[in-house]
């Protein structure tokens, strides 16, 4: 059987834990990361019509869409089973069916081939990701911020996460999507909210800034949403409708509002994480918010206001991706790890902390 | 002559995992686990060592075949998932076999399969001459009984003399055998799809566009 511990080594990542289906090759040669394929099969239009992403939607999707994401990504990368040292697949957090489906192709794969598998926590892939753009020294400083996630973590090691906050409630990039679909624009919220606030002013209204007045690093972003459907609907049972200035400036405001609120965050875990006195420190952004020009913005003033490099991986591993959970499978390769594994649905990074407020009886989802 | 083809079959579209091994027409071994859940991690090391016992491993199979349902929806997929894993990584076809299929195998035609899908419904296929579905029905509807010579099922309302469904063992066998004749018939496998004869549980929007004005 191959072994992928130490060295130079060709993993296969597999990622499906929300409504994106991911293949991807990563090779590592001296110790830097070089993706030689990484594919992305989207399920926008699959979920447009709904509230947001419908897990039995997305998992049909899934199921019959990964092998054929698997196949591209080696052939994009000019390689077949036999060239890979490992398989490393996605197994949690995230939307159960899914999971299942892309753990038991894993399964079959690594079987049929004798390939050593691992299974993967997707925040470490995302976690590890800035990787993929600069060397970073360890302890760094991480804002995940995407559709299903929000928090700070500090990044002590391939295996070493320590939560400093997040979200109580929904993520940004739900927020965002949320926004759109009250105002009619087209989904993901996030690339046309951002659009549209291009247009609109900022300060005309007053959107809140959750959680702000409260000490600590974590984020809420439920009553943002809410306050923009109140103003929605106040704007459209005065007029009748919505005017394009009004919904320019609902955009322009809320995302506003989130900026501030994840600047001011940002600024109080930087000054925790100063605190450990790092060499070289670093504010690493990822997920798929990470890609919004005027959060980004904000992030990188506060980076560069207390002495912290920022860095975000490359736009297209920003948001969910599969070359990120091969690079993250590669450090657990190195640690040894494999066996037994089962997809599930919640997988705290850091499983000292306590549990958010929300999270239900079952504990941290993530 | 050419060594008779070797099939792996499995399904965990029910309470089980659900496997046979099959050389030409003649059955190596068949193997059921019984579960409510767990299938996802069962079910591949279970081939594997059915295989194994065999002194058999999966360079030496020539197609791969599963259950597509109808069925549990989560089952469904994880036998589908693994079928399109194993084609793809041995380069070899893999057939979906309906559960309607399976259970109408060694059935006189015209035969009906109708099976209970809870929440009142019934999945039913007709084969033969008459042939209707697979389809949904709501189980008030008339099933097409006419001229049946045989039929299969777990539900009130067919006629005397009807069959139990198959076992689980006869389920993966009878998948196998399906995919021999298809095999050797030179049918094309595309990769197998989920039967799942029932839409997503999906909401619409709670919150409509607005109207929009300049």
């Amino acid at each position: 059987m191959a072994t992928a511990t130490g060295g130079d080594r060709i993993i296969l990542g597999i990622e499906s834990s929300c409504d994106d289906t991911a293949a991807a090759v990563v090779q590592r040669v001296d110790g830097r990361a070089h993706v030689l394929s990484s594919v992305v099969l989207g399920q926008t239009a699959l979920h447009a019509d709904f509230g947001g992403v419908v897990p039995e939607i997305a998992a049909r999707a899934h199921s019959e869409r990964l092998d054929a994401a698997i196949a591209q990504a080696l052939a994009e990368a000019a390689l077949g089973f036999d060239d890979l040292d490992g398989i490393a697949v996605t197994a949690g957090p995230g939307l159960i069916g899914g999971l299942v489906s892309a753990v038991v192709a894993a399964r079959a794969i690594a079987a049929a081939r004798g390939l050593p598998l691992v299974g993967v926590n997707h925040l470490a892939g995302h976690a590890l990701s800035p990787q993929f753009s600069a060397e970073l020294p360890f302890p760094y400083l991480l804002l995940l911020v995407s559709g299903g996630h929000c928090q700070f973590l500090l990044v002590r090691g391939p295996d070493g996460f320590e939560r400093l906050g997040g979200t109580i409630d929904d993520a940004p990039g739900e927020a965002f999507d949320k926004v759109a679909r009250l105002l009619g624009l087209p989904q993901p919220g996030g690339p046309s909210v951002e659009e549209e606030a291009r247009r609109g002013d900022a300060a005309r209204f007053a959107f809140p800034r959750p959680l702000l007045d409260r000490a600590g690093m974590d984020l809420s972003f439920s009553g943002l949403k809410t306050a923009v459907l109140r103003e929605r609907d106040r704007l459209v049972a005065g007029a009748g409708g919505l005017r394009r200035q009004d919904r320019a400036d609902i955009c322009a405001g809320f995302q506003a509002a989130v900026a501030d609120v994840l600047a001011e965050k940002a600024a109080r875990a930087i000054s925790v994480y100063l605190g450990e006195n790092p060499a070289n420190p670093a504010l690493c952004v990822a997920g798929g918010v990470a890609s919004n020009a005027t959060l980004r913005s904000a992030l990188q003033a506060v980076a560069s206001s207390t002495g912290c490099r920022f860095v975000a991986p490359p736009l297209a591993l920003c948001t969910d991706n599969a070359a990120m959970i091969a690079w993250a499978g590669l450090a657990q390769f190195d640690a040894g790890s494999g066996g037994d594994f089962a997809a599930r649905p919640r997988w705290p990074l850091d499983q000292d902390a306590a549990p958010m407020l929300g999270a239900g009886k079952k504990g941290a989802k993530a | 002559m050419p060594p008779a083809p070797l099939i792996l079959a499995f399904d965990t579209a029910g309470p089980h995992c659900a496997a046979a091994l099959l050389r030409g027409a003649d059955l190596l071994d068949a193997r059921v686990e019984a579960m409510e859940r767990g299938q996802a991690e069962r079910l591949v090391d279970l081939l594997s060592e059915m295989l194994a016992e065999q002194g058999l491993g999966y360079a030496d199979l020539s197609a791969l075949a599963c259950g597509t349902g109808p069925g549990n929806f989560t089952g469904v997929r994880i036998a589908v998932s693994a079928a399109r894993g194993f084609a793809l990584a041995l380069n070899l076809p893999a057939h979906g076999v309906s559960r309607f299929e399976a259970e109408a195998l060694d059935l006189p035609r015209p035969c009906l399969v109708a099976l209970d899908a809870r929440r009142g419904e019934v999945y039913a296929q007709r084969f033969g001459e008459g042939a209707h579905g697979p389809a949904l029905l709501a189980s008030g509807d008339a099933l097409p009984l006419d001229g049946l010579a045989a039929s299969r099922g777990d539900i009130s309302g067919l006629p005397a003399g009807h069959l139990p469904p198959v076992t689980p063992e006869t389920l993966a066998r009878n998948i196998a055998r399906i995919a021999h004749a298809r095999l050797t018939g030179g049918e094309p496998a595309p990769p197998p799809a989920p039967l799942y004869l029932r839409a997503a549980d999906a909401a619409p929007s709670r919150h409509p566009a607005p109207v929009m004005l300049p």
